[in-house]
């Protein structure tokens, strides 16, 4: 060390995302007063995050009032498809961001009239790892998984798994048609989260939207 | 590659890092603690931290990366060991002991050097 110069060691614990997760606490606390149930559905690129939306927003519909926030890095083509099915969507470009922060969620959520709103869906950017690590107020995590993916999916992505309040495998109308092991992707996914319910749905047939939808409503 | 994934982290903590520095001396060190959940690339955190922090009055200093392993206990015959991934098999022969880790992800200290006044 150079002369006249010293060296300390500044001691600290803080959180590196502290900043998102005050303004997801704050978030979360405006979504309970408003008695408003959110959830960030959390998904690989191609899943079936948007059409699971679409199908659910279909059976909501006379019944509940969402709405539906959808994070993308390009395009408003999700948005413009929920938009057929729900009149409270705000599109979120992320640019390069490959997942949605709290101040994102905070300032969509100023461009909707909350008054008549009972549930809001966050479709988060399809990505299996960045999206679980940045709380944005959301009262439960949904990991959404499907056959096409592999059965192998939930044990490369044990965070999502651990973090998820209820687990999705999509597409399940394929597994006649696909080596697609249901029994190790269970096993897999209660090593590491033993009690998180896993619910087999098909967007595009209907299957087990019904089990959603109560899971949504209990 | 830089991993888009331990990009943004190294984003934040550049911010954090900031705040915290002082007026006057010089970034050192910087430590991390990340629990294994996170799935984080030590090496891939401090080449994003390189570029993060280029050309901002923290670049040049070193990210110290305290990666937390996994935790694996065998429910078969008792054993519990560390571990970087979560599936392995354990030497009694049990194929799925259980894994957990955690997902802390915390700045625990910054060594700074200063000129003697």
């Amino acid at each position: 060390m150079p002369e006249g110069q010293r060296t300390t060691r500044v001691p600290l614990v803080e959180r590196v995302l502290e900043a998102n997760d005050e303004v997801a606490a704050g978030v979360r606390v405006e979504l309970e007063r408003r008695g408003i149930f959110s959830v960030d559905l959390i998904g690989a690129p191609g899943s079936g995050k948007t059409a699971l939306l679409e199908a659910t927003l279909r059976a909501l519909r006379g019944r509940r009032h969402p709405a539906v926030l959808v994070g993308d890095l390009a395009t408003r083509r999700d948005g413009d498809r929920l938009a057929r099915w729900c009149d409270k969507v705000v599109q979120i470009s992320t640019g390069q961001g490959c997942h949605l922060e709290a101040n994102q969620v905070r300032d969509a959520l100023a461009e909707i009239e909350l008054d008549t709103v009972d549930l809001l869906f966050i479709e988060n950017v399809g990505n299996l790892i960045c999206p679980v690590g940045f709380d944005l107020g959301q009262a439960s995590k949904v990991g959404l998984f499907s056959l096409t993916e592999g059965d192998d999916k939930a044990a490369k992505h044990p965070y999502l798994v651990e973090a998820a309040d209820l687990v999705l495998l999509n597409k399940i109308d394929l597994l006649p048609y696909l080596s697609f092991d249901r029994r190790t992707f269970e096993a897999d996914v209660h090593l590491l989260n033993p009690r998180v319910p896993i619910l087999d749905v098909s967007a595009t047939t209907g299957e087990g939207l019904d089990a959603w939808i109560a899971w949504l409503e209990r | 590659m830089l991993g888009v994934h331990e990009f943004s982290i190294a984003e934040a903590l550049a911010a954090q890092v900031q705040r915290h520095a002082p007026a006057t001396g010089r970034v050192r060190e910087v430590e991390i603690t990340v629990g294994a959940l996170r799935g984080l690339e030590p090496d891939s955190l401090r080449m994003c931290w390189e570029a993060v922090t280029h050309g901002t009055p923290i670049a040049g200093s070193v990210l110290r990366v305290d990666l937390r392993p996994w935790s694996i206990t065998c429910s078969t015959c008792g054993r519990t060991w560390s571990s970087p991934v979560p599936f392995v098999a354990c030497t009694c022969g049990d194929l799925a002991p259980v894994p957990t880790a955690g997902d802390e992800l915390d700045l625990v200290s910054l060594t700074i050097d200063e000129e003697d006044s």
